[in-house]
C-alpha cells in the first residue's frame, strides 16, 4: 500500500492546498534540522517533440 | 461569370482543430474570396480550431475538465506498490491537475488577454511585450490544455498537435474516435457551440480544410455529426494532408457516412465548380480534381475521381478574404495576415520535397505589382501591418521587384517568410532592400552542413553560400532561421553532428533552427526510389497508412536519427539564445518572436536581452528579501513526478503514443517500452506549482518543511536569523541558502521587488 495514500487523501478532499494553510509540515518558529532534511529539489526540462518546433507547419 | 443573390446558395468554409493558434490559415480566405469573385456572395468561414482553444481556455471549461479529470483520474486510484508505464501518463495528469487546476483556472482569461494584447489599456504595459508576463501566460494555457487532456485521457491536445489513443492510420480506428465522447473533447465543442449556428445556416455546402495530420479526427467528426443533422448539405474536404492520403481515405469503408466528396490539390477551381454542378443538380462527374461518392445505390456508395482541374492564374485571383474570421480570438497582440505570393517552387529539385503532392504540379506566381496593391487593401482592410508571404521561396528576380514594389506603394508594412539560399539576390545591397520594405525573418532550407547530404538532396546550394546569405541578412537586421533535418537515408551521427556544428558556429547569424527527423511518406522520392538512397522500405499496416519505417546498410537507423535529435535539440538550448531557457516559447508560438521584430527590436538585441534573460535567472542568489511565491500549490505525490516525466520522455515511451508528426503508433512499442523501462517505486514527494510561473518543481518532506518555516517568517533573512539564534551552524544555514537560490531560480522565491510590475526588457521600441 501507498505511504502517502491518506495525504493524498486529504489534499484531494481540500482540491490541492494552498501553502498558507499548510503549515503543519513544519513547525514554525522552531529550529530546523537543516543538516539533516533532505532539500533535494528537482525539474525536469520537458523534451520537445520535433514538429513542435517546427515554425513552418504548426 | 454567374451572378446570384447572396442567401441563394449558402457555402460554410470550416478549419476544423488543430491548427496554429495565433494567426490564420490562408486556405479557406483564398477559397472565399474565389467564391466570392465568381458570384457566390454567401460564403461564411469558421476558425473552428481557435474557436476550440479558446472554448477549451474558459474558466467555465476549464472548472468542468477539473471535476472530469477527479472522476476519471483520482489520485487515490494509483496506490499500488508500484507505477507501472502504462499508468504513469494518466497518474502525471492526475497529479498535475491536482496541483494546477485552481490556479489554472483563476488565471486563464488573463493570459489570454496578454498574448491577445488587451490587458492593460496602455500599449506600453501589455504583457505581451515584457518576457515575465508573457512566458508564465503561454505556461498557463499550456497547462490549460493539459487538464483538457486529462479530462478526456489519454487524448492529447497541445498548441501543437491533437493525438488519441486511435490510430490515423486505419479508418476503423479514425471512424471510432469520431464516436467516441469520452476521448474525443470536439464532440461536445460542436455540439455546443458549432451545431446550433449551422443548424441555423443550413448551409447547402460544408467545405473542410485539413492541412495537418491532426485535424482528420476533429474533421470526420464535424463531419459526421453535420452529415447526421443536415442530411441536405453536401459535406466536402480537402487540404494538404487529404491530398496525401485522400485516395485511401475514399476507398475505406464507412467514410461515406461522413461526408460526400474531397478536392484534390489547389481547392479554387474544384469547389467553385461543385458550387455549381450542386446548385443546378448536376452530376459531378465533371467537377476536376474531385474524388465523390456516387449514391446511385444508396445503401453501396461507390467512390468515383474525376479528372484532374486546371489550376487558377495565381495572378488573377483576388486578394484573400478574412471576413468573418475570429480576429479577437488569435492568441497575438497584432494580426499576421497570411498572404499567398506564389504557389509550388520555381526550383522544384530537393529530393525530399513532396510540395507537388500538396498544391499540384507546376510554379505561379503572382506579379509584385499585385503582390503589392493586395498588400496595401489588407492591411487597410484589416488594420494591420503585419503579414506572413505564404511561399516555398521567392524567385530571384521577385527578391528584386518586390520591394521596389511595396516601396512604391508606400505599404508600410512588416513580414516574413520562406526562402531558399540565393547568393545573388540576396546580396548585401538585395538583403538591406528587403528590410526597407519590411522583411524581417526569413527561414532558408538549410537542411545539412555536409556536401554528401546536400547533393543527394539535390539541394543545390554550397555552404559558402549559405554564410554570405545569413550574414548578409543578419546585417540587415533581418532575422535568419534554418530548417535542418536530421535522419536523411545514409547520414551518420557524425554527419548531424557537423551540421550542429556548423550551425552553433555560426549563432551570430543563425537565430532559430527549425530542426525535422526525415520521414518517409508514401509521395516521397525516397519511398519511390529507396534504392537511389541506399534504403529498404518497410510495409507499414493500415488502410490509411503515409508514412513508412525503412532500414539502411548505412548511417543511422531511425531511431538514432531520433536519439540524434535529442541531442541536436538539447545544444540548441544550450547555444542558441531564443531557445534558451522558457525563451524558446517565443520561437514555439508562431509570429510572437516576429511581432518583436515588427515592432522595431534587431534580431541581435532580442537574442541578446533572451540570453541575459536567462544568465540572470541562472545567477539569482539567496536574496534575505525572498519570500514564497504567493499561491504557490503543494501536492503530496506517492511517486516522483520527475521520475515520471523523464521516463515518459524516452524514446520507447514516447513511441507507445501516436508519433507527433505522423500520427502513427510503432507496432508493438507499448509492450517493449512496458518491458524495458521499469516500473516506478513509490516515493513520498511534493509536486508544487507556481501559478506565477506556471512551472512545476518536485520537493521532497524536508524541502517542504523549510518553505513553510520561510513563509512563517516572512521572508529568507528573517528565516535565517531565527535559525541562527536557535543554534544553527555555518554549515547549516550555507544549505539553506543554497535550497532558497535554487528555488528562487525556479521561480518558487521571490525577491519583493520583483512582485512589483516588471519592467519590459525586450521589445525596447515598439511602434
Amino acid at each position: 500500500m501507498n505511504q502517502n495514500k491518506d495525504q493524498r487523501d486529504d489534499v484531494e478532499n481540500e482540491e490541492a492546498s494552498e501553502e498558507s494553510g499548510d503549515t503543519s509540515l513544519a513547525a514554525g518558529g522552531e529550529a530546523l534540522d537543516l543538516e539533516g532534511l533532505d532539500l533535494t529539489v528537482e525539474t525536469v526540462e520537458e523534451r520537445i517533440s520535433p514538429s513542435e518546433t517546427n515554425v513552418f507547419d504548426k | 461569370m454567374i451572378k446570384l443573390p447572396s442567401n441563394d446558395f449558402p457555402v460554410t468554409l470550416a478549419f476544423p482543430p488543430q491548427g496554429h493558434w495565433t494567426q490564420p490559415h490562408l486556405a479557406l480566405p483564398c477559397l472565399k474570396a474565389w467564391l466570392q469573385a465568381s458570384g457566390y456572395g454567401d460564403v461564411q468561414q469558421m476558425d473552428l480550431s481557435v474557436e476550440a482553444f479558446d472554448h477549451f481556455l474558459t474558466a467555465e471549461s476549464l472548472t468542468r475538465a477539473a471535476a472530469k479529470v477527479q472522476q476519471r483520474l483520482p489520485l487515490a486510484r494509483f496506490d499500488g506498490d508500484r507505477l507501472p508505464l502504462g499508468q504513469m501518463r494518466a497518474w502525471r495528469a492526475a497529479a498535475e491537475s491536482a496541483a494546477s487546476a485552481r490556479s489554472i483556472i483563476g488565471r486563464v482569461e488573463s493570459a489570454k488577454a496578454i498574448l491577445r494584447g488587451q490587458d492593460h489599456p496602455l500599449d506600453s504595459d501589455r504583457g505581451f511585450w515584457d518576457p515575465d508576463r508573457y512566458v508564465p501566460a503561454v505556461r498557463t494555457l499550456y497547462h490549460g490544455l493539459r487538464l483538457v487532456s486529462a479530462a478526456h485521457y489519454p487524448s492529447e491536445l497541445t498548441p501543437h498537435n491533437f493525438t488519441m489513443s486511435y490510430s490515423n492510420d486505419s479508418s476503423e480506428d479514425v471512424l471510432a474516435a469520431t464516436l467516441d465522447e469520452e476521448q474525443n473533447p470536439f464532440i461536445e465543442f460542436y455540439r455546443e457551440q458549432v451545431m446550433p449556428r449551422l443548424l441555423e445556416r443550413k448551409p447547402r455546402l460544408l467545405g473542410l480544410s485539413v492541412l495537418y495530420g491532426s485535424q482528420l479526427i476533429p474533421a470526420l467528426t464535424l463531419a459526421r455529426m453535420v452529415k447526421a443533422a443536415l442530411p441536405d448539405c453536401h459535406i466536402t474536404m480537402g487540404g494538404g494532408f487529404l491530398a496525401y492520403i485522400g485516395d485511401k481515405v475514399m476507398s475505406a469503408p464507412g467514410m461515406a457516412e461522413c461526408f460526400d466528396s474531397m478536392v484534390f490539390h489547389e481547392g479554387e477551381r474544384p469547389l467553385l465548380m461543385l458550387c455549381e454542378a450542386l446548385r443546378l443538380g448536376e452530376p459531378l462527374h465533371d467537377v476536376g480534381s474531385l474524388a465523390w461518392w456516387d449514391r446511385a445505390d444508396p445503401e453501396h456508395p461507390v467512390s468515383v475521381k474525376n479528372m484532374a482541374a486546371h489550376p487558377i492564374k495565381l495572378d488573377d485571383a483576388p486578394a484573400p478574404d478574412l471576413d468573418g474570421l475570429p480576429m479577437d480570438k488569435y492568441f497575438s497582440p497584432q494580426v499576421v495576415i497570411p498572404y499567398d505570393v506564389n504557389r509550388g517552387c520555381y526550383y522544384g529539385e530537393c529530393t525530399f520535397c513532396t510540395l507537388p503532392t500538396v498544391i499540384g504540379p507546376g510554379y505561379r506566381t503572382r506579379s509584385s505589382e499585385t503582390i503589392a496593391r493586395h498588400v496595401v487593401e489588407l492591411r487597410d482592410r484589416y488594420e494591420s501591418t503585419h503579414f506572413n508571404f505564404i511561399t516555398d521561396c521567392m524567385p530571384p528576380g521577385m527578391i528584386k521587384e518586390l520591394p521596389e514594389q511595396l516601396i512604391e506603394a508606400e505599404a508600410g508594412i512588416t513580414w516574413w517568410a520562406d526562402a531558399r539560399i540565393e547568393p545573388k539576390a540576396y546580396d548585401a545591397d538585395g538583403a538591406r532592400r528587403l528590410y526597407e520594405a519590411g522583411c524581417r525573418k526569413l527561414l532558408f532550407g538549410f537542411e545539412s552542413a555536409t556536401k554528401r547530404i546536400l547533393k543527394m538532396m539535390m539541394k543545390g546550394q554550397s555552404l559558402k553560400s549559405v554564410v554570405e546569405v545569413a550574414r548578409n541578412c543578419t546585417d540587415a537586421n533581418i532575422s535568419v532561421t534554418f530548417y535542418a533535418m536530421v535522419g536523411f537515408p545514409t547520414e551518420t551521427r557524425e554527419e548531424a553532428r557537423a551540421t550542429l556544428k556548423f550551425i552553433e558556429e555560426h549563432a551570430d547569424i543563425i537565430r532559430e533552427v527549425s530542426l525535422q527527423t526525415f520521414h518517409i511518406d508514401e509521395v516521397a522520392k525516397t519511398y519511390k526510389q529507396p534504392e537511389q538512397f541506399g534504403i529498404r522500405v518497410l510495409d507499414a499496416p493500415g488502410d490509411l497508412a503515409l508514412y513508412h519505417d525503412y532500414e539502411a546498410d548505412v548511417g543511422m537507423t531511425q531511431e538514432e536519427a531520433a536519439e540524434m535529435f535529442e541531442e541536436m535539440m538539447a545544444s540548441f538550448r544550450r547555444n542558441l539564445a531564443i531557445f534558451s531557457g522558457d525563451n524558446i516559447f517565443y520561437f514555439m508560438q508562431k509570429s510572437h518572436y516576429f511581432l518583436h521584430l515588427a515592432a522595431g527590436e534587431t534580431p541581435q538585441g532580442f537574442s541578446g536581452r533572451c540570453a541575459d534573460r536567462t544568465s540572470a535567472r541562472a545567477e539569482r542568489e539567496a536574496d534575505p528579501e525572498l519570500t514564497v511565491s504567493e499561491g504557490l500549490v503543494t501536492v503530496p505525490l506517492g511517486f516522483s513526478h520527475s521520475d515520471a516525466v523523464r521516463t515518459l520522455g524516452d524514446p520507447l515511451a514516447r513511441a507507445a503514443r501516436p508519433d507527433f508528426l505522423t500520427g502513427r503508433y510503432v507496432r508493438d512499442a507499448d509492450r517493449v517500452a512496458e518491458e524495458t523501462l521499469p516500473p516506478l517505486d513509490p516515493k513520498q514527494r511534493f509536486l508544487l506549482y507556481d501559478p506565477e510561473n506556471g512551472e512545476f518543481v518536485e520537493l521532497r518532506d524536508g524541502g517542504v518543511r523549510v518553505l513553510a518555516a520561510l513563509r512563517e517568517h516572512g521572508t529568507l533573512g528573517a528565516l535565517v536569523a531565527a535559525q541562527v539564534r536557535a543554534g544553527a551552524s555555518p554549515a547549516a544555514i550555507d544549505r539553506l541558502e543554497q535550497f532558497a537560490a535554487e528555488l528562487h531560480r525556479l521561480g518558487v522565491l521571490r525577491a519583493a521587488a520583483s512582485t512589483s510590475p516588471s519592467t519590459p526588457v525586450l521589445a525596447s521600441a515598439r511602434g
